[in-house]
């Protein structure tokens, strides 16, 4: 499913990019995200435990930055397999400044296969959403920032 | 022969067992030590198998085998072609387990036994597979293109197959024709959701060398012939049982599904019974499904409405792999001229490969489809020469007086079709008399009025029945009075244990309940070749007739002997057996089976073998045709797209009623399967191949809170194909739902001018379409 | 479909049920009816490694009606709600909107505090509750407290109660004297969930709307009271047109999502459909009641 959004950051540009690129703040960000382990320049090894309520499953796989166009631009991907089936997000972002801020553009593709994906239609598109935007209130939060 | 229960309304010997629990389903089959089996499916809708690793799953707790495709030896080959055919270029069939790449979400890549299916389950979890996703070729039209993701890279295509049936010269007809409609119209995938999923029990005995499987099947026999030749075994020496079936509707129809593959391996090498129990689930993505067609259809007519040509050129979307061969549109195509006067017709069809579930035939089996564009078709001309629907279709109808009548087509037996009797008239006129349809626009105008939106549907079919090659029937009266008959097809609901037995207590003097009837056992008879295509009736059922027949020859010469008459003088009626005329001197019909297998002394020349018992064949040499119309009244809410069914009315012809009660239930499942198909029935995928609907929650069936009561009218055009007269029931009540509805719903919405060419519907697509068609107005 | 292994806990009391949740917190679930939780269980989308069954705890079904409230033990089977003569008199709406929950069958074992922790963004109970402003009552390590409505949904499938908090009451409050009320829901069969559902209570003084209590379903991750819309009501005489407004400001109030089953655009626009009617509806009933 394809999802998109903008957020906009009481930071500058150089200090997104910095918190953007930075694995603690996508340890400490990323929903679900039990383990993050670098294994290469901007490849991690990630363990997620991700889901809604009573569901939830847990997903092995990689977060890797790539296309990378410091400060403004890079694509993200987040992908996993585990027992309720896999998971694969990619997301783009660009960053732009505005005034003091930074005005945070992303669009995402977020892929669900397997179990979850037979069953959960019926909210995987509007909890991917609520997730995705989890992680930029995180962030927002983490640059000093409120809603 | 008397016809006292052959078309009598009485209730069925099968139900008391199942209605008060003691029927024997496949998970009721126990035996010692069994062990159970967990299928390891593809997540993915086409990658290639990197890696499987299986140590962990066999390291865990009660886990007795954890098998891939490395393990299956000699039968790990592709899995046997059903029905090939000289269009079908591509004919793929998966393996029992996928090797180097899967191809739809659900294939099976590796199977566990267990102790228990939940440490089987538990064992799943346990099992790492490598897979490098590929691009996936998902929605019919995109797997048609060129440069699509090739499901089958050897195949260097995705469209495996191209026909053409013609008749006449459409070109010239469509040429010089004054009036011509064409459309677009789209049918959407399905499943047949039969109420017991599948499942497999094998067990083997290596001392007696003796394979015994029971498997929810609808073809038992095929199924052992082709395990026998697998497995390197002799026939006799493998058993297949088709016990109570919960529901076939087609996708029953295998030879093989993996497990039917597996399961026996499993017991073999574990020297172990096993169990395969399908759950619901995996019925959504590892059982066959059918219903996706996309047709580009023309019609032809001169100004009076008057049909001069038809043409169609569809897609098929066959899924993954194609098993069951080209059966599905070649009925589409041949069924779609129905009862109408087609003198020129072109169909011709692509059968495409698509990284979904495979496709076989379900209930219908492509006349849904040919119906569908038909008559959307006449609708569309109907309206626009300002024609009665009605009367458009009695304007082309082909007359009673026409038969034999032959469409120019050949059916999926290889034989033509040609309409062997019928009544079209008359049953369209019986349908418009029950729904009231002389009346109709004054009623609708009022409701109107009122502000409310109902719409009348009627739609009529021609459905081929009763193919070939054969079945048969033994019948055998044993010494108790009581009559064992055995036949080859299975029985998955369709009354067969009384249909049948109404047929043999009629030649035998003696009643239903008398009569024991054993389907599905290739123990029991082991020559046949299934229960499905509308035949069990018409081919087992005369084959059974046959028998009967012969029985009763037999039970006239041995009483004969026995009482010093003439067989001509023999009687038998009401269990007994007597000289016409001497009922006094009657014996009862079990001494005379003792009397046949005498223990001692020469038996009589004349009854050439023992006992009271035959065996008959019948292989009718080409199909035979039914019909029917269906009427309906719905009401659409414009507001919400909420459709409600107020009547529906079946008026159908399947020549002679062998029993009225078990034709009716047949025909009210069809009709509601047809109903889900129209209004709530969809599998959806995602852009991945991601079956998005895999649960009862999404995947909608109508419950009998949706549905309303069924008005069914009989009509009787015996068929001269058989010694019965009868022709096919099974399928009759799905086929021409869709269309009735989509013109039910086109009518009811009028005032909107919106038209319908795609099944299913649903409240939020309608809405659309009003939506739509007022933005266009 | 079988689920993964678990171990099994069945506290008799209230103190032994919160007990468990405090020792096993993350890891644990309650079992009620297990109408949603089961299904999730045996197919894996759920593995708590802990189920507490607290279907022995009788002391957490009852109905007791003070005039003013319904208050409904957690583990009051929904059907019996649905029966029960304290809820047809005092919250009519519930009875109406609990006809419609599954089927009989479902209802016979499903619970209405099951519901209301369940949070399902379709369910009926959650959007009555909202409307009606509400109150669950929990128990927990830190003790009892007291939930209102409004602070209790927060997403699909999510309140704030704490994993280790046990839901114990439910309670309702009665419809004024005089109320009219309706629901409305579109469902593709009965006793499917609904693609929209409304419910709203009309209070009545002097042939006028006192004031309006709106409440819908189905629209987005949590059930939706739609402010701008009950304003528009109150204290103001009905008419087709009023209805009409009020429809067009619950439309302007939600954004649901779209499934397969039904786009964002149909939902919204059912949403405003259902208010329209379910507005003429309860205005009916107060008439009737006069």
């Amino acid at each position: 499913m394809k999802l998109e959004g903008t957020n906009t950051l009481p930071a500058s540009v150089e200090t997104v990019w910095k918190t953007i690129n930075d694995p603690d703040a996508l340890r400490s960000c990323t929903p679900g995200l039990k383990e993050l382990k670098a294994t290469g320049p901007d490849t991690y090894q990630a363990t997620l435990q991700i889901g809604i309520a009573a569901v939830k499953g847990t997903y092995a796989g990689t977060l890797s930055i790539s296309d990378k166009r410091a400060p403004t631009h890079y694509k993200i991907t987040l992908e996993g397999t585990g027992g309720a089936g896999f998971m694969k997000g990619e997301g783009s972002v660009d960053l732009e400044a505005q005034g003091s801020g930074t005005l945070l553009k992303w669009t995402g593709d977020l892929q669900v296969g397997g179990l979850i994906a037979g069953v959960g239609q019926r909210m995987l598109g509007g909890v991917g959403k609520m997730l995705i935007g989890q992680f930029f209130k995180c962030l927002e939060e983490r640059l000093g920032g409120s809603a | 022969m008397s016809t006292r229960y052959t078309g009598a309304r009485i209730t069925r010997n099968e139900d008391p067992a199942l209605l008060c629990g003691r029927g024997l389903f496949v998970d009721d089959i126990h035996l010692p030590r069994l062990a159970h089996a967990a299928v390891l499916r593809s997540p993915h809708a086409h990658a290639r198998i990197v890696r499987i690793d299986t140590r962990r799953a066999r390291a865990a707790g009660g886990v007795l085998a954890a098998l891939t495709h490395a393990d299956l030896g000699a039968l790990g080959g592709p899995l046997p072609r059903l029905i090939p055919h000289p269009a079908l270029v591509h004919h793929k069939t998966q393996q029992a387990l996928a090797s180097t790449a899967v191809r739809y979400v659900g294939e099976a890549v590796a199977l566990i036994v267990a102790e228990s299916r939940y440490a089987a389950e538990d064992a799943l979890d346990l099992v790492d597979v490598e897979y490098a996703p590929l691009p996936a070729a998902v929605r019919l039209e995109d797997a048609a293109a060129p440069g699509a993701p090739l499901v089958h890279e050897d195949a260097g295509t995705n469209v495996c197959a191209r026909y053409t049936q013609r008749v006449g010269d459409v070109e010239r007809a469509f040429a010089g024709a004054p009036r011509r409609f064409r459309d677009r119209l789209v049918m959407d995938r399905g499943t047949a959701s039969p109420l017991e999923a599948r499942g497999v029990v094998a067990a083997w005995d290596p001392r007696a060398r003796l394979l015994e499987i029971w498997d929810s099947t609808q073809a038992p026999i095929p199924i052992r012939n082709g395990l026998a030749a697998m497995f390197g075994l002799p026939q006799t020496s493998v058993r297949v049982v088709a016990p109570d079936v919960g529901g076939g509707f087609g996708p029953k129809v295998m030879m093989f599904y993996p497990e039917e593959i597996l399961v026996p391996l499993a017991a073999q090498r574990l020297g172990r019974p096993v169990k395969w129990i399908e759950d619901r689930r995996e019925h959504f993505v590892a059982t066959n499904q059918e219903r996706e067609q996309i047709h580009d259809a023309e019609i032809a007519l001169d100004e009076t409405g008057r049909i001069l040509g038809v043409r169609t050129v569809f897609l098929y979307d066959a899924g993954a792999y194609c098993p069951y061969g080209l059966i599905v549109p070649i009925v589409a195509g041949t069924t779609l001229p129905g009862p109408y006067r087609v003198p020129n017709y072109h169909c011709e069809f692509t059968a495409v490969f698509t990284n979904k579930t495979p496709v076989s035939p379900y209930r219908g089996a492509g006349r849904p489809h040919g119906v569908f564009v038909m008559e959307r078709l006449l609708d569309r001309a109907a309206r626009d020469l300002g024609i009665d629907r009605a009367e458009i279709r009695r304007r082309n109808l082909i007359q009673p007086d026409e038969f034999p009548y032959d469409v120019g087509l050949i059916y999926q037996d290889n034989a033509p079709v040609q309409y062997d009797s019928g009544d079209y008239p008359r049953c369209l006129g019986r349908a418009a008399e029950m729904i009231g349809y002389a009346d109709w626009r004054a009623q609708q105008d009022t409701y109107r009025a009122a502000g409310r939106y109902l719409g009348l549907g009627v739609a009529c079919y021609v459905e081929g029945t009763g193919i070939g090659p054969y079945e048969g029937c033994r019948v055998t009266v044993e010494p108790s009075g009581k009559v064992f008959i055995a036949t080859g097809v299975g029985t998955q609901g369709q009354g067969h244990l009384t249909a049948f037995a109404q047929i043999v207590a009629d030649h035998l003097g003696v009643t239903p309940r008398d009569v024991t009837v054993r389907t599905g056992d290739t123990a029991a008879f082991g020559w046949g070749t299934g229960t499905f295509a509308s035949r069990a009736a018409v081919v087992a059922g005369t084959a059974v007739s046959l028998a009967a027949e012969a029985v009763r020859e037999k039970t006239r010469i041995v009483a004969a002997t026995l009482l010093e008459a003439r067989p001509d003088e023999i009687e038998l009626a009401d269990g007994k057996v007597f000289v016409r005329g001497v009922p006094a001197r009657a014996l009862p019909l079990g001494e005379v089976a003792a009397a046949a297998n005498p223990l001692r002394f020469a038996m009589p020349r004349e009854w050439e073998s023992p006992g009271l018992e035959a065996t008959r064949y019948f292989a009718p040499p080409r199909g035979t045709f039914s019909n029917g119309v269906h009427a309906c009244i719905v009401e659409i809410d414009p507001e919400t797209g909420m459709l409600s069914l107020h009547r529906y009315v079946i008026v159908h012809d399947c020549g002679r009623v062998l029993n009225p009660l078990i034709v009716e239930g047949q025909i009210h499942g069809g009709v509601a399967q047809g109903l889900g198909g129209a209004f709530w029935e969809k599998l959806v995928y995602d852009a991945e191949g991601q079956p998005l609907t895999t649960t009862f929650m999404d995947y909608l069936l109508p419950t009998a809170a949706d549905l309303p009561c069924f008005e069914v009218g009989h009509e009787t055009t015996p068929t001269p194909l058989n010694p019965l007269g009868v022709k096919g029931a099974g399928e009759a009540g799905v086929i021409p739902v869709g269309a009735a509805i989509a013109q039910a719903v086109e009518d009811a919405l009028r005032p909107f001018r919106v038209r319908i060419t795609e099944m299913p519907l649903s409240p939020a697509r309608v809405w659309e379409l009003v939506a739509e068609a007022r933005r266009s107005a | 479909m079988k689920p993964a292994p678990f171990e099994y806990h069945c506290p008799r009391t209230v103190d032994e049920g919160t007990a468990l949740l405090a020792k096993y917190g993350d890891d644990a679930k309650v079992l009620a009816g297990g109408q949603s939780l089961v299904p999730l269980m045996n197919m894996r989308l759920a593995r708590p490694a802990n189920l507490i069954d607290i279907n022995r705890i009788e002391s957490l079904a009852y109905i007791r009606d003070d005039g003013r409230t319904l208050r409904i033990g957690a583990l009051t089977r929904q059907r019996a709600a649905e029966r029960a003569p304290q809820v047809a008199e005092r919250c009519p709406l519930l009875r109406d909107a609990l006809r419609l929950v599954g089927h009989a069958q479902i209802r016979n074992r499903g619970t209405i505090g099951g519901s209301i922790a369940h949070a399902d963004p379709a369910a009926e109970l959650t959007a009555i509750l909202v409307a009606l402003d509400g109150e669950v009552t929990a128990r927990g390590p830190k003790g009892t407290r007291v939930i209102a409505a409004r602070d209790l949904f927060v997403s699909y499938l999510t309140t704030s109660l704490d994993p280790r908090e046990l839901l114990t009451e439910v309670s309702f409050p009665a419809l004024p004297a005089g109320a009219g009320w309706s629901w409305m829901e579109i469902a593709r069969r009965h006793g499917d969930f609904a693609l929209a559902g409304v419910g709203v209570v009309l209070a009545a003084r002097g042939g006028k709307i006192a004031h309006a209590r709106i409440g819908l379903t189905g629209v987005g991750p949590t059930p939706v009271r739609p402010a701008e819309a009950e304003r528009l009501l109150a204290g103001r005489a009905p008419s087709e047109d009023l209805w009409k407004g009020a429809a067009e400001a619950v439309r302007a109030a939600v954004t649901p999502d779209g499934d397969i089953h039904a786009s964002a655009e149909y939902r919204t626009h059912v949403a405003g459909v259902l208010t329209q009617r379910a507005l003429r509806e309860a205005w009916e009933r107060v008439r009737e009641a006069a």
